[in-house]
């Protein structure tokens, strides 16, 4: 029993490092934010000698972060909302609906995406772009954004769906409910717990999101987060207190959505992963 | 109920839509991909056809070489250092009650975050002067030990590296441990009323018993190990002198920098290639294994 409570104590001793290592870069990152530089260069252990917000209003005021956020937030949501109608249809016409050989067909063609990085499309991507006349506009990304999602989002929808008893929507044939109905008024409120973890999934990628983001967009006010915090950095290249608090204003939200709803983006995260 | 169920209108109304959105933004640039590899292009003017040309091109350049072998080095680090972390770390946690979730919320932060954001925060973190890696070999009196890591040959691959490690090995640990978590209680109480306890334990049943979750988190990382493209992009943007580059940003250079937009597209046809052939084989190991671990 000594040795178990011993083990016991040197698995807390080695995760406690690991939790460390994980936290503090982000606390350095968060505590130099309201240091000036002559203090981050100096007394770069030390806790800010006052709570100064001069950095912060720096970095806002040279910049149109408000802009960014607001970008990032539309984008990512009407892309995520587009992914998940269109393949939660997709997903209930080839599990549900009696067309067997087409449906396969469907399928088949939907897991080729397995074996395409998208970093690979990225040439043609963005010559079609400009062919589309959508280049430098949010269907830029929306679109793309959109169509990346549907695979994978198709196949965590359709593994639900072969997992859930058909009973209810016989009923609701019986009760005369057309095939819209049934997606609408059945099948998608029972759903419901799956297309919140899909919609999680995909919003943090699309949120995330920064090499199309950096490349279909050239004008400065359409930048979403990830482009803003990058260009930041090259901006405030000596400028470490500017630059520590333009990254804790990026990097705050997406930690206190996280705990709030750490259970659900756990399971949105990894079971997308595993499903593809 | 069949009448229902067989409608035609109601099956191209769910199917066309998200077929055509897919075809159009994920096939159709593959096959396009294609086309433009076997040509000799600026981008502006016609492509010109030209054969194999671009693919030999890149089997003698020396650039391209390096690229391809950060990209090894890049899996090599994934499935022999991170790996090994992972599966200890999440044997470690999945035999603490206390703190628990604590454990796993913040070993999974990072994953969630943007790699930009990361990307921004390891530059700083490795920055020549203020910089937090520095500082530490300051204090714990190793001066000699401080560089210029992004600026130095010898540890700017590395240090993107270890940043990508920090980025998704709590991810994975998180995904290893359902999978410790999933394994039958009955087995594990067998096992230790035979003798298996602590580490023998953890060899002789446990790792077996998630084997396939260790399959999975291997095909994970070597797949985002060949297409890592935007932290290099971010934190050395392939230098100094091209010695951090891999193939993604190579071809990124080659397209945006070079306006070479032919060899750009070969390039990412055998980003393509080796992708979906390390994909295939996982996948084929991983049915194997699968049958293997059923109990």
């Amino acid at each position: 029993m000594k040795l178990r409570a011993q083990s016991r104590i040197l698995s807390h001793v080695v995760l406690l490092v690991y939790v460390v290592i994980v936290v503090f870069p982000l606390l350095f990152v968060f505590i130099s934010s309201f240091k000036n530089n002559t203090e981050i260069f100096n007394d770069p252990w030390g806790l800010p000698s006052r709570l100064s917000w001069d950095n912060y209003a720096n970095a806002l005021s040279s910049s149109h972060i408000g802009t960014y956020f607001v970008n990032s937030l539309y984008i990512s949501i009407v892309s995520t909302v587009t992914t998940i109608l269109l393949s939660t249809a997709i997903a209930y016409a080839v599990t549900r609906m009696k067309f067997p050989t087409l449906s396969k067909l469907v399928l088949g063609l939907l897991l080729l995406s397995i074996l395409i990085p998208p970093a690979s499309l990225l040439i043609p991507l963005y010559i079609m772009i400009k062919d589309f006349g959508i280049y430098n506009t949010p269907f830029a990304l929306m679109i793309p954004y959109a169509a990346f999602g549907i695979p994978l989002t198709t196949f965590v929808i359709a593994a639900f769906l072969k997992s859930m008893p058909t009973e209810l929507e016989e009923a609701g044939i019986m009760d005369g409910l057309s095939t819209y109905g049934l997606l609408g008024r059945i099948v998608i409120p029972l759903t419901m717990p799956t297309l919140v973890t899909v919609f999680i999934l995909n919003f943090i990628g699309n949120w995330n999101e920064y090499i199309l983001a950096n490349l279909f967009l050239s004008n400065q006010e359409l930048r979403t987060l990830p482009v803003a915090v990058v260009s930041f950095a090259d901006k405030f290249n000596m400028n470490y207190g500017a630059l520590t608090a333009a990254i804790t204003i990026s990097v705050v939200p997406v930690i206190i959505i996280y705990g709030i709803l750490q259970k659900q983006i756990i399971e949105g995260v990894t079971a997308g992963s595993v499903k593809g | 109920m069949n009448k229902i169920l067989r409608n035609r209108v109601a099956y191209m109304v769910f199917v066309v839509p998200a077929l055509v959105l897919y075809i159009t933004f994920y096939l159709i640039p593959l096959f396009k991909s294609l086309q433009y590899s076997v040509t000799s292009w600026d981008g502006i003017t016609a492509p010109v056809y030209n054969g194999v040309d671009n693919f030999i091109r890149a089997l003698s350049d020396e650039k391209f070489w390096v690229a391809f072998k950060n990209n090894i080095y890049f899996v090599l680090f994934s499935v022999f250092i991170q790996v090994p972390i992972i599966i200890v770390v999440s044997i470690l946690v999945s035999g603490v009650k206390r703190l628990l979730d604590f454990y796993k919320l913040t070993v999974f932060m990072p994953s969630i975050l943007s790699t930009a954001s990361i990307a921004v925060i390891w530059q700083f973190i490795y920055s020549p002067d203020a910089g937090l890696l520095n500082q530490i070999l300051k204090a714990a009196g190793l001066e000699t030990w401080t560089r210029l890591w992004l600026g130095d040959e010898k540890t700017a691959f590395l240090s993107v590296l270890v940043t990508n490690g920090w980025q998704w090995t709590g991810f994975y640990i998180v995904l290893v441990l359902a999978g410790i978590f999933a394994i039958p209680k009955e087995i594990l109480e067998a096992g230790e009323i035979d003798g298996a306890v602590g580490w023998r334990k953890a060899w002789l049943l446990t790792i077996p018993l998630i084997r396939p979750v260790i399959v999975v988190t291997m095909l994970l990382s070597i797949t985002g190990a060949m297409k890592a493209l935007d932290i290099v992009l971010i934190m050395t943007n392939g230098g100094p002198f091209g010695s951090s580059e891999v193939m993604a940003t190579y071809m990124y250079q080659q397209a945006y920098a070079l306006g070479d937009f032919g060899y750009a597209n070969a390039i990412a046809i055998i980003i393509t290639v080796f992708t979906a052939i390390l994909s295939l084989i996982y996948h084929l190991v991983n049915k194997k294994t699968s049958k293997e671990a059923e109990y």
